[in-house]
């Protein structure tokens, strides 16, 4: 065997070894779904449930609006998606490709406003919510979720590195117009960096858990973080019954990600993500 | 083509998009830094002016510096964690790209990243719990003391640590990956002419080609780590099959301010303390970085 | 006419009144109206009522939002002061509901409501004060939380224990006989279930009851609506020793053991001060297991739980309906039976379910010279406690405080600081 297949062989085996790691916590989160509750406070804890039972998965769909919490966070996500790939595909293009002081002046304070955590502002825009009259509802979420300081500097990026100058010039003499330079020749050529976005987009909306536990207040309009966290039964958490409500949450985030993980990393490159 | 003309259209496009940035962030963050000066329980319709006696309060207050304290140690354990790890696992993976384990990895690895926080924090409880958790079986398996993970002051922190670097690592990691991807690869193959091992080039070509990256993961992450919450939130959530501690975090101590005691303007004041903390951090690590950088090039 | 018929013309007065509401109304869209609860075990109870509500107002719409405790208090002071809570009732603790009723947010209670509350020897004054605010009625009382002892008569079989402890120094002796240890002598099954961590202000309630035990209140009342703290006290040192004792001298408890009612009913602790719901979790959950109740040496506390009404309009008559519905002597039997919190309503007979549940006796028929405390209705009372709770989570942690009454003294003196520092602020502290 050769020293460089004997090198990689001995880094397959750390990045396995780091990868098993990684996912163990959620294996054993899956596992104990399907235990019943004496075999959750067994000891020692079991890796594979001895006799699985699918009572827990039954009792959670049964007993909570468990698919109508996973439909509001998907909404919610969704549009936030939709909302940031907008709002950051315009505001990318012009204060990449616009030479103006003014533009210099406004992306500063946006990468500024950028670095400053959601939690800080969050309660005053609780009351910006409230005076719309959208607090327990899908669009107030979606209020502290509309815009996304990274994504304006992502796509800026991207258009920066993608475009060049001159294919917009030689349009524009052409006689496009702008709207149309922006449909027909920016945006498709920032698929790929959209395509990261969004990935980004919606995990950040489908795992935000402060702000949807403020403005949703009614059980039915819970996303399923926050279903989760006040998932309780009196006094006392049912681990089993926890778990196996957490799997089924497990099983879009898991889907999504693997379906567009290759497009991701593809479309984080295509922005030259490098300045 | 006319200059104003293209002006008028960037500000006309722009417009909307910069006026729904500016009710979503410019004013609420505005309002913050009004309220911090005011006295106000959320319910009442006075709102008294009260200048800085709220931030005298805070310099007097146990709770809110034990707070800070913990955040900060939780910020910068998870970045000292993220930063070395993410970029030697990066290295490695983006190695192995042709592999065709490649794409195992970088799920398997940001998996974490996507799950839901609150289901991935109740396992993480489960793991540490002293009296059931897999972990303390696994320690006594090899004669090790089981550890009370969830109550120790120092261990419960470091396992908030653990949870919020396992979730923080697959997004550094894609960063990273991006990275060596767009690494120019004409200055690696004139490095193994001159007899640079793979180690050295790593060293002296892409870290430092790196550090733009590393500025950007590293802002990240701190950041991020300064706003912890839902993590300690439900390790220690009221359970009392398996209680935990307590650990107080900024995030929390201002929404308990808020919503539990009903001080709205005090913990407004704690959101500004937080700001500034986040703006300097930020501005010394992009000085740190940046200068570094430069020099190298 | 007897005084349950007097409550119910009550009723009916009501429901006479906001039918006719709904006449002149006359729209056929259904009226929603929520009733937000702080105790999800309570959830069942509410909708029972609620079902039987709807059944006589077919365009009433009740929905019941039973979530943990903390949630249940945010989502009040969001909602409420916002206006986005929409039509609800809500249940609340007199002593939280102080600051809504300062700033006029609930609705005042209509004259038979009122009636209701205060008359007819319904409610004992205790409770019909509590649930008003500067001689208004706004809250209608309905469950109490109560302390008392629970205890494994198994474990205690097997110790040599025929009687449940009678004094705070019984507590600690008894506790060390009923541990179960390991080689090293350290505590598998817990004598005596101490609140050590977790989030929030029950570890400052806790250590209130056992405080009183002692003859002492975290917090007193000074005169003149005034308080002061009273943490930094004989009373105060002697609860807290006793906590310290139990948990590093005699290593009758540890801090990261299994606690509370979950532990009780999977036998991993002997005894443990709780209040009666326990009693229904039990039967739920355990229902084998031998166990029995007592009440405390001195007294407990008794934290009375109202229903508000925040709500308008037909919605708002209906609301009330349901608060009288709620307190009907069947629905308060079912909800003690079932729930296990105890009703506050005085002239209902409950002996069937104690009869069936010998149980709730020690909550019901306590000695007559059983003292009661409640939590103070100012409104900083939240914050005060979790402030305690915080100093006292440390504490309890600390190994070096066994023993050391000096170390012990410093600390409470630092606890009395805290709350008195708050009083201070809101212009509540005694001079």
């Amino acid at each position: 065997m050769s020293r460089t297949r004997l090198t990689n062989l001995l880094i397959d085996i750390v990045l396995f070894g780091f990868c098993i790691l990684m996912i163990t916590p959620l294996a054993l989160l899956v596992s104990n779904a399907f235990k019943s509750p004496e075999e959750l406070l067994s000891w020692p804890p079991r890796l594979i449930p001895a006799n699985p039972t699918i009572d827990n998965l039954a009792t959670v769909l049964a007993d909570t609006p468990l698919l109508s919490w996973v439909l509001n966070s998907l909404m919610f996500a969704v549009a936030s998606t939709i909302a940031i790939l907008i709002t950051s595909s315009i505001a990318g293009y012009i204060l990449g490709k616009f030479r103006f002081r003014i533009l210099s002046v406004i992306f500063a304070i946006i990468l500024a406003t950028a670095i400053i955590p959601f939690e800080v502002y969050m309660i005053p825009l609780y009351f910006q919510v409230q005076e719309l009259g959208l607090l327990d509802t899908v669009p107030g979420l979606l209020i502290g979720y509309l815009v996304m300081s990274f994504g304006i500097f992502l796509i800026r990026q991207s258009v920066i590195h993608a475009i060049p100058d001159e294919l917009l010039e030689a349009a524009r003499i052409d006689g496009a117009g702008e709207i149309w330079i922006f449909f027909v020749i920016v945006l498709p050529l920032l698929r790929g960096a959209l395509g990261a976005l969004a990935v980004l987009a919606f995990f950040q909306a489908w795992t935000s858990f402060a702000w949807p536990l403020i403005v949703a207040t009614s059980r039915d309009s819970y996303t399923i973080e926050v279903g989760l966290a006040l998932f309780q039964t009196g006094y006392t958490v049912d681990l089993g019954k926890l778990s196996a409500a957490a799997t089924v949450v497990l099983i879009p985030s898991v889907t999504i990600f693997v379906m567009l993980r290759k497009n991701f990393v593809e479309g984080i490159a295509a922005t030259g993500l490098k300045e | 083509m006319l200059r104003h003309r293209k002006l008028l259209f960037a500000l006309a496009a722009l417009i909307p998009v910069l006026a729904i940035y500016v009710w979503v962030r410019i004013m609420p963050i505005g309002e913050i830094l009004r309220l911090s000066l005011h006295k106000w329980d959320i319910i009442s319709k006075n709102k008294p002016f009260i200048g800085l006696q709220n931030f005298r309060e805070l310099l007097e207050d146990d709770l809110f510096q034990a707070a800070l304290l913990n955040t900060a140690i939780i910020a910068f354990g998870v970045l000292l964690i993220t930063i070395p790890l993410s970029l030697g696992l990066a290295a490695l993976i983006y190695h192995r790209t042709r592999s065709r384990f490649a794409g195992f990895y970088e799920t398997a690895i940001f998996i974490p990243h996507v799950v839901s926080l609150v289901p991935a924090a109740m396992a993480w409880k489960w793991i540490f719990d002293a009296k059931l958790g897999p972990l303390n079986a696994v320690l006594m398996k090899f004669g090790l003391e089981p550890q009370a993970w969830l109550f120790d002051p120092v261990l419960s922190i470091i396992c908030i640590i653990v949870l919020c670097s396992w979730q923080a690592l697959g997004y550094a990691v894609l960063i990273y990956i991006v990275g060596f991807k767009n690494l120019p690869h004409s200055l690696y193959e004139a490095a193994r002419l001159d007899g640079a091992s793979a180690f050295q080039a790593f060293r002296f070509l892409s870290i430092p080609l790196l550090k733009p990256i590393t500025l950007y993961v590293s802002v990240v992450t701190l950041v991020s780590g300064f706003n912890v919450y839902a993590q300690a939130f439900v390790l220690a959530s009221d359970s009392q099959g398996a209680p935990g501690r307590q650990v107080r975090v900024l995030v929390m101590d201002m929404l308990e301010n808020s919503f539990r005691n009903y001080r709205i303007g005090y913990a407004a004041s704690e959101a500004v303390v937080l700001l500034v903390i986040v703006l300097i951090l930020t501005l010394i690590q992009f000085s740190l970085l940046r200068e570094k950088g430069g020099k190298s090039q | 006419m007897s005084k349950r018929s007097i409550s119910r013309l009550g009723t009916t007065r009501i429901l006479a009144a906001s039918s006719a509401l709904l006449l002149t109304a006359g729209s056929t869209h259904a009226e929603d109206l929520k009733v937000w609860s702080g105790f999800p075990e309570m959830a069942p109870f509410y909708e029972r009522v609620a079902a039987e509500l709807m059944q006589q107002h077919p365009d009433l719409n009740i929905t019941v939002e039973a979530i943990p405790l903390r949630e249940h208090e945010k989502r009040i002071a969001l909602g409420v002061s916002s206006g986005s809570a929409g039509n609800v009732i809500i249940e609340l603790a007199n002593s939280t509901a102080t600051r809504y009723l300062e700033n006029e947010l609930f609705n005042p209670a209509p004259a038979p409501v009122a009636e209701f509350v205060t008359g007819d020897g319904n409610f004992s004054d205790f409770f019909s004060q509590g649930a008003s605010y500067q001689d208004t009625v706004f809250g209608v009382p309905l469950f109490r939380g109560q302390g008392a002892l629970f205890y494994n008569t198994d474990m205690f079989e097997s110790a040599g224990l025929d009687a449940p402890p009678a004094t705070m120094a019984d507590y600690t002796d008894y506790a060390t006989k009923l541990t179960q240890r390991d080689a090293n002598g350290n505590p598998e099954v817990s004598g005596w279930s101490l609140r050590l961590s977790g989030g929030g202000q029950g570890i400052a309630e806790k250590f209130w009851i056992n405080m009183f035990q002692f003859g002492g209140n975290l917090v007193e009342p000074a005169g003149d609506g005034k308080w002061q703290s009273g943490v930094n006290t004989e009373a105060g040192l002697q609860a807290f020793n006793q906590y310290v004792e139990n948990v590093h001298a005699q290593k009758n408890v540890s801090v990261e053991m299994p606690a509370d009612a979950e532990a009780f009913e999977r036998q991993q602790t002997a005894m443990f001060i709780r209040e009666s719901w326990v009693i229904g979790d039990i039967a739920k959950k355990s229902p084998d297991l031998n166990y029995a109740t007592a009440p405390l040496p001195r007294g407990s506390i008794a934290l009375a739980v109202n229903l508000y009404v925040k709500a308008e309009g037909d919605a708002e008559s209906a609301a009330w309906e349901f608060t009288q519905m709620a307190n009907e002597p069947e629905q308060l039997n079912w909800m003690l039976e079932n729930i296990g919190w105890l009703p506050n309503r005085a002239n209902v007979d409950y002996s069937a379910v104690i009869e069936k549940a010998p149980a709730f006796a020690a909550f019901m028929n306590y000695p007559a010279d059983y003292e009661f405390f409640t939590l103070p209705a100012i409104s900083p009372v939240e914050e005060v406690l979790s402030r305690v709770a915080a100093a006292l989570t440390d504490a309890f942690a600390d190994e070096s405080l066994a023993g050391n009454s000096e170390a012990q003294k410093a600390i409470l003196a630092d606890v009395d600081d805290d709350i008195n520092k708050i009083l201070k602020r809101e212009g509540l502290l005694a001079d």
